[in-house]
């Protein structure tokens, strides 16, 4: 099973067209290229479809960095035992 | 396309679109809403059925302008949302007073002549209705906002062209559901209103249309027979045995699956029989069992043996002298299923579902998948005239040479110039044709009537019959005049008349036609596509000289002194000037 991180980086791969290799875990929109506000809709709608959570309204525009991302969706998923 | 997610589709998007050669097929998309989610989603779902679609945006709440920016796409969808008319008119409209309003839709429908006038050379339109779905929750008693928005979507309905397509968005917000269609997180700061299984719903929808357009549209339904057509199994029950009919509860599922095929043969899709049976029983249960709805003359042609699925889709492709992606299969098999999505993935498969009273719905759904536009007369006769040919493929191998067998034929052209109610079809020969097609040039309607004033151009379409029947309109030749040169724009043929030699006895007659009007040369091009290549050589074949080879298409001429005329002398050519 992949584990978490790797999986939201294959979803940020996918958006921002780059090799999900290169994504660090402080990746943000100052140093993704592509990272711009559409895209950024893009990347939060395909973490939901991905993770089939839905993010609360104000956590969207928070979700600005790998950590950030994998924080909030620890709090979304069902925890494990 | 549910089956996949959004980042998958992104993925395999990228990739299709790296593989992918060929014409690019662009299809504009003009919004006051952001729908960018679209673009993947569509490019990917029509890359993958061959399509080459490449999408670009307008700019947000630019319409107008932009359909005359875009009017040179291959296709325009129009995603026009009522409430972004004005900021804020979903919640506005109810304290707005009433010349206001009325300003408002004479404002926008002005709008919407204008767009679809800007529009009307694009070959595909898609326009979405306008609705208030999303933002009405009374259900007994329209407010200001739905009235505003079923007043636009009549008056749209009343002005849209034959070849431009009203989306029905009703319907779709109906079969994703409400709450699943929206996603307002992102709609008063980004005015993005549809959630990404919206958007799916919507290209599964709309790609009928995208196929009919590029001449891929699905024309044959191939059904198994045993649990497909009735219940049971014929080898096992008998006649008596199988369920079709009022006596039990799966023979009346079975019963209305008849009455929906029955319905389709009115649509003019054709219906085949592909099973493993044995041939005498099915042919007696159709021939005259009292319960059966659908009966041997429903159905263009039958493969009924013990032959492999695959095996048999293909000789029905071949006998019908139709293309595999034209046909959609349905079996209750997993095992057929699956063998032919492997073998032939341009098939699409249906499996009859395990829950039977599910499976009317099922086929009901399907039935777009055989959208195509324009109806003309030939389309209400297609199972007659697929079945003769059916049967004149099966006569062939009768005749020890095709020249005898062609000679059997009666063969007649009848030639129709500059005729204007052949105008419809002339157009959808255009659109549809992509085997013997020279070079493949789409034309609408509106293009062909165009033609047909204008006294610089000669368009002959031209019907074909032999003994078996009528083809009706099956081929087209559009000349530009210019002084004593003729430039053939257009030559175009149906696949139903090919290897009859049809083409150079037409050919010929176009060439005696052309010099009787003082023309003294001809130039006429090949543009290559991955489906014409039957066409290749047909020029050189007929003695016209080719200039050397540049770019992407061939150019031909002759003086009309050195043309040679054929000696074929077993098929009749009459004409109307």
């Amino acid at each position: 099973m992949v584990n978490l991180n790797e999986r939201i980086k294959n979803v940020m791969g996918a958006v921002f067209e780059i090799d999900p290799k290169m994504i660090t875990d402080t990746a943000s929109p100052g140093d993704v290229e592509k990272w711009d506000s559409l895209r950024h809709m893009n990347l939060v709608l395909a973490l939901e479809d991905e993770f089939k959570v839905r993010f609360p309204d104000e956590v969207t525009e928070n979700l600005i960095s790998l950590k950030l991302i994998e924080l909030s969706l620890n709090e979304l998923l069902p925890k494990k035992d | 396309m549910n089956e996949l997610k959004y980042t998958e589709i992104l993925t395999k998007n990228r990739e299709l679109g790296k593989s992918l050669t060929g014409p690019v097929y662009q299809i504009a998309v003009l919004s006051n809403i952001v729908v960018n989610q679209l673009s993947d989603i569509l490019e990917f779902e029509l890359r993958r059925q061959g399509i080459n679609a490449k999408v670009v945006f307008g700019e947000y709440n630019n319409i107008v302008q932009d359909s005359s920016r875009f009017k040179d796409s291959n296709a325009v969808i129009l995603f026009w949302e009522a409430a972004n008319l004005t900021e804020g008119l979903q919640s506005q409209a109810e304290s707005m007073d009433a010349s206001s309003l009325s300003a408002l839709i004479e404002h926008t429908q002005n709008e919407i002549e204008l767009v679809l006038n800007n529009l009307q050379h694009v070959p595909l339109v898609l326009f979405n209705t306008f609705s208030s779905l999303l933002f009405t929750a009374n259900e007994l008693k329209d407010g200001k906002f739905s009235l505003l928005s079923k007043k636009l979507k009549s008056n749209m309905a009343d002005r849209i062209a034959s070849h431009q397509l009203p989306i029905d968005l009703d319907k779709i917000i109906a079969k994703v559901g409400l709450g699943a269609s929206t996603d307002f997180r992102q709609y008063q700061s980004s005015k993005a209103l549809y959630s990404i299984e919206f958007l799916k719903t919507y290209v599964d929808t709309v790609t009928p249309a995208f196929r009919a357009v590029t001449g891929m549209g699905r024309k044959v339904l191939v059904l198994d027979c045993d649990n497909t057509l009735w219940g049971g199994i014929l080898g096992e029950d008998g006649e008596n045995g199988i369920q079709i009919g009022d006596g039990t509860r799966s023979g009346k599922v079975f019963r209305e699956i008849q009455h929906i095929l029955r319905g389709f043969l009115k649509q003019g899709i054709l219906l085949a029989l592909c099973s493993k049976n044995n041939p005498e029983d099915v042919n007696h249960i159709l021939s005259g069992h009292s319960d059966m709805v659908l009966t041997d003359s429903d159905i263009v042609a039958k493969k009924v043996n013990w032959n492999d699925k695959v095996t048999n889709l293909r000789e029905l492709a071949n006998e019908l002298n139709l293309g595999l992606e034209s046909f959609v299969f349905i079996d209750d098999s997993q095992f057929e299923i699956g063998l032919v999505e492997k073998e032939l993935p341009q098939v699409k498969c249906i499996k009859v579902p395990e829950v039977l009273s599910n499976y009317p719905e099922v086929l009901r759904s399907l039935e777009r998948e055989f959208f195509s536009f324009n109806r003309t007369a030939e389309d209400a006769d297609k199972t007659k005239m697929y079945q003769q040919e059916w049967k004149r493929n099966s006569e062939s191998t009768k005749f020890t040479s095709t020249e005898d067998y062609l000679r059997s034929l009666n063969l007649q052209i009848n030639v129709q110039w500059n005729e204007a109610v052949l105008t419809p079809r002339a157009a959808q020969l255009t659109q549809k044709t992509n085997q013997f097609n020279f070079t493949t040039k789409r034309y609408t309607e509106g293009d062909i009537q165009r033609m047909i004033n204008d006294k610089n151009y000669l368009v002959a379409s031209f019907s074909v019959n032999d003994k078996y029947g009528d083809y009706g309109i099956t081929g087209l030749l559009i000349s530009k005049l210019n002084g004593s040169m003729a430039n053939i724009d257009t030559f175009l043929m149906s696949c139903r008349v090919i290897g009859r030699n049809i083409e150079i006895v037409f050919f010929d007659y176009v060439i005696e036609k052309l010099k009787s009007v003082g023309i003294k040369d001809i130039e006429s091009e090949y543009i290559p596509t991955a489906k014409n290549q039957q066409v290749a050589t047909f020029y050189s074949s007929r003695g016209l000289n080719a200039d050397p080879e540049k770019g992407k298409k061939f150019v031909y001429r002759i003086n009309l002194k050195d043309y040679k005329f054929s000696d074929i002398n077993y098929i009749g050519i009459a004409h109307n000037g």
